[in-house]
């Protein structure tokens, strides 16, 4: 798909690498996570996010396709296809999952880190609020973002859900 | 498992058959170390070598949110590369009491048996792949030791594909399916070379061919397969060793 944006009408729709999905309420947006990050935009009024699914942190200029692939152009991609549904970006929360280190040895490049931290930096430099996140480890992440209470169900194997 | 029709990008259209070639001795060496390793019991048969891109590659094989039982080898760089041998729960519980004994406990914690007799697995099967790629390249190829992981395939996978993410949109993926006699088992390898490694593959096998004359399409002796050089195929490719 060109732009990288899915939009359609099953309720549930999966994120899969570098892509990213806007929805609105009552729709929810899924993805699984290993070191990759789930950047997650709301805007509580309009009942309107955003999920993108972000490999690596930065594009360095190349020219990302699909948008979601890497943290730089995620955000920016977000930012103007809310806008573009009338979400100014100060009216925005981000919730963030994910980056974890799946393998023991995962050698010099630990790029589940540095997703996170990148996106972290990105989202602050853009002055949108974290409201929570889950981060890093060792585990897996199933999230399902809810666009009618912008709440996000982290899952992992053999463990509790977690609700942000 | 139902294998897929993938659709090919354009980037390793001339890699896929080279890939294939290459891949098809190197499966025949670890199906029979497998062999020997279950005494006859189980061997392997390359299934495909497919080019996906990024988005798609979890779904396309089969691979998203369900939990797998995986053995992870890493070739270290500048050769780099990942195997990844993954089961459902139910076969990994069924080889760990094959080979150890070990009564299966479907949900329970993994013991320390269990996970030793499916890493051994992965590490006979995994060296005996990489060895003969190292021997048909002839460059030396360096895997760490192997490693456990229980969790959601597309977790895994992700991570496995970093580095082909960091120079393509698409993911040159290898897959390697197990028969028990007659019967398909819900086993995989995963093959994931960097394209380091891809570029070397695709160097061997263009220096065989100009040694010994580019109308011999099996320079590396594994078993043919008229299908071979379909440019850009990601047709499933059925059984094509057994031994």
């Amino acid at each position: 798909m060109s732009t990288g944006i899915r939009s359609h009408e099953p309720l549930a729709e999966h994120v899969g690498m570098g892509q990213v999905a806007i929805a609105r309420s009552p729709k929810t947006l899924t993805a699984v996570l290993g070191s990759c990050v789930g950047l997650a935009l709301y805007h509580p009024r309009l009942k309107l996010g955003g999920l993108a699914h972000v490999v690596l942190p930065l594009s360095n200029g190349s020219s990302a396709q699909p948008p979601g692939k890497y943290a730089d152009t995620a955000l920016e991609f977000l930012l103007r296809q809310l806008g573009s549904q009338g979400a100014q970006a100060r009216e925005l929360i981000a919730k963030v999952a994910g980056g974890a280190c799946m393998f023991a040895s995962a050698g010099p490049l630990q790029i589940g880190e540095e997703n996170v931290r990148v996106t972290l930096r990105l989202l602050q430099a853009a002055g949108i609020p974290i409201s929570t996140q889950d981060l890093g480890g060792t585990k897996g992440r199933r999230i399902t973002f809810d666009l009618s209470n912008g709440q996000m169900i982290i899952q992992s194997v053999n463990q509790a859900p977690l609700v942000i | 498992m139902e294998t897929n029709a993938l659709s090919a990008g354009p980037q390793s259209c001339s890699l896929l058959p080279v890939m294939r070639q290459l891949l098809l001795s190197a499966t025949q060496d670890a199906s029979v170390a497998m062999s020997r390793w279950t005494d006859g019991l189980i061997c392997l048969a390359l299934e495909e070598v497919c080019e996906i891109p990024l988005e798609r590659v979890c779904e396309e094989l089969n691979i998203c949110d369900q939990t797998l039982v995986m053995v992870v080898l890493s070739l270290r760089p500048p050769l780099a590369g990942e195997l990844i041998l993954n089961f459902d729960e139910p076969n990994a519980r069924q080889l760990a009491y094959l080979l150890a004994g070990c009564e299966p406990n479907l949900g329970g914690e993994w013991s320390e048996l269990e996970r030793s007799a499916l890493m051994e697995t992965g590490n006979i099967l995994g060296c005996a792949y990489v060895n003969a790629l190292s021997r048909l390249i002839d460059r030396e190829l360096i895997p760490t030791a192997p490693y456990f992981v229980c969790d959601f395939g597309a977790s895994v996978l992700q991570q496995a594909l970093i580095v082909q993410a960091m120079h393509s949109n698409s993911a040159v993926v290898a897959r390697t399916g197990f028969f028990r006699e007659e019967t398909r088992l819900a086993w995989h390898v995963l093959f994931l070379p960097s394209p380091a490694l891809q570029k070397a593959m695709e160097a061997a096998l263009h220096s065989h061919m100009s040694r010994w004359g580019k109308g011999r399409s099996n320079t590396f002796g594994a078993t043919e397969n008229p299908r071979h050089d379909r440019p850009c195929s990601t047709t499933p490719i059925g059984q094509e060793t057994c031994d």
